[in-house]
């Protein structure tokens, strides 16, 4: 059975990058614009995989990590940046992320950290 | 507040490390390579905003930066420029309006991310990036409005990075401003030798800015053109990249080397035709030579002497020093052969420049000039921070 992914992303154009990147191996349950609507997909859909953000408006992907783990100690969220500060690595791993991966993306990276977090 | 060049010079060396990592991303996203020619900074004003942006219709993503530095970065191309890379990076027909600027956005996300990232590791601290927001606008308006208050005050620093695409017509330059005041802070922290008074620093543009207009103005005189200058600004730049900045085109010009305080190297520079303009006016009745010869050399020679004069008298009379020029060295060559011996020498004591950089328009279209002056940085710190304050 396909693993089922949340996408969050305030860029339409990455959001379908990753949808390309991963379609066939997974299912898409949902796609998010900001934090706030990637907690309340969450809450909906109970992915087995978050692929999520950093940068985003109204919401932070970090806070929104931050929620999610909150209630969902076991959530599998892969943070997803163009931004490789350590500091911002660290933030983002205490608030609860499973992993990263730097934009831009290629379909073997994307696969590889997923992968890590979930095996297949 | 005194700004510790080192400490400019490793900022450039990250923006240019940025800059790399930024070519790389795009290189990935569309599959065109991509060559980072030079990054450098320069400490412009209003006016050079104006010159830089000026007239031209750009696509940009703006994203504000907290933290570690505080700021607002643009990242701007050319209207062209940006339909290209929207073709590139959605390679599809029909693709909607909204996700052409969304795949804008997101590249020059994913650029500025790239090229903050060293300096956030280098401050130890997070620099928090706001979502991109897609801009179009025409001349300065791309630049946040705080950014073009600031510059008419104190001035901005402004962090150029010029991208060569391979193959395609897309080059374009990264533009990077930092808050003023907090970047001044962080060169000032634990300041070492040489450092600049940040507020010399702004004179000293206002020093050489003279300069080029005396400049301009020996050129009207010799030829009876009507001389504007066009660009005037001080660029740190490293060393290494100047030869590649001043570009291949072949120019026929002088080449000086100035002693006293501060020494180093003033050059002139025309290119084939512009040289022919000026030497065929500087000649009461015209020049009677085919291609660049002798006529056209004394011609460059004796106005480059007269040129350097103007140009640097007035600094030694506002620094109170003394600036004497050897006689001029004639050269005819690619821009980058002229000026990489020069930077080699200066190489010898220092890894970047403040280059003062000037363009001088002649004749309506008739020609053009440019000029280099390349002081010695400890000499020209230990000048600057002796001037008056009122200077």
């Amino acid at each position: 059975m396909a693993k089922r992914v949340l996408i969050a992303d305030d860029s339409e154009f990455m959001r379908n990058l990753l949808r390309e990147i991963l379609a066939g191996d997974f299912e898409i349950v949902g796609e998010a614009e900001n934090g706030v609507e990637a907690v309340n997909l969450y809450e909906q859909e109970d992915p087995d995989i978050v692929m999520m953000d950093i940068v985003m408006p109204i919401r932070s992907g970090i806070e929104a990590t931050d929620e999610i783990t909150a209630d969902d100690p076991n959530a599998k969220i892969i943070m997803c940046t163009s931004v490789g500060q350590e500091e911002k690595m660290k933030e983002a791993i205490k608030a609860g992320a499973s992993g990263y991966i730097t934009k831009p993306f290629q379909k073997p990276n994307v696969l590889d950290a997923i992968n890590d977090v979930v095996p297949a | 507040m005194r700004l510790d060049i080192r400490e400019l010079g490793q900022f450039n060396h990250l923006a240019s490390q940025g800059a790399q990592r930024a070519a790389a991303s795009l290189s990935q996203l569309t599959g065109v390579k991509m060559n980072v020619e030079v990054t450098d900074v320069s400490l412009v004003t209003d006016s050079v905003l104006q010159e830089t942006f000026g007239g031209r219709n750009f696509v940009g993503v703006s994203v504000g930066l907290e933290g570690g530095l505080s700021g607002e970065t643009v990242l701007a191309f050319e209207r062209e420029r940006a339909e290209t890379l929207q073709k590139l990076l959605l390679n599809k027909a029909g693709a909607s309006q909204a996700l052409a600027q969304s795949s804008v956005s997101e590249l020059g996300n994913i650029m500025i991310g790239g090229f903050i990232d060293g300096w956030a590791n280098h401050l130890h601290e997070a620099i928090n990036m706001t979502p991109p927001t897609y801009l179009e606008a025409k001349g300065t308006r791309i630049l946040p409005r705080e950014t073009l208050h600031a510059a008419s005050g104190k001035g901005v620093f402004l962090f150029e990075s010029r991208l060569e695409a391979m193959n395609v017509d897309l080059d374009f330059s990264i533009y990077m401003l930092p808050e003023y005041q907090e970047f001044v802070d962080l060169l000032s922290r634990s300041p070492s030798e040489p450092a600049i008074p940040a507020n010399k620093l702004r004179a000293f543009d206002g020093l050489a800015k003279r300069g080029a207009h005396r400049a301009a103005e020996q050129i009207g005189m010799m030829t009876g053109m009507e001389t504007t200058v066009n660009i005037s600004r001080i660029r740190f730049v490293p060393l290494t990249g100047v030869p590649a900045q001043v570009g291949d085109e072949t120019m026929v010009g002088v080449v000086f080397k100035l002693t006293g305080m501060p020494s180093g190297y003033l050059v002139i520079l025309f290119d084939e035709r512009s040289a022919k303009s000026v030497a065929s006016a500087m000649m009461p009745g015209g020049m009677q030579e085919d291609g660049i010869g002798a006529m056209t050399e004394g011609a460059v020679k004796e106005l480059g002497n007269i040129m350097t004069s103007g140009f640097i008298d007035g600094w030694a009379n506002v620094l109170g020093t003394s600036i004497e020029h050897s006689p001029p060295n004639y050269v005819h060559d690619m821009g980058s052969s002229i000026m990489s011996p020069v930077v080699s020498k200066l190489g010898q004591r220092q890894d970047y420049a403040f280059v003062i950089d000037s363009a001088i328009e002649m004749g309506g279209q008739q020609g053009h000039c440019d000029i280099y002056a390349l002081p010695d940085e400890r000499e020209l710190a230990k000048t600057l921070s002796a001037l008056p304050s009122n200077a």
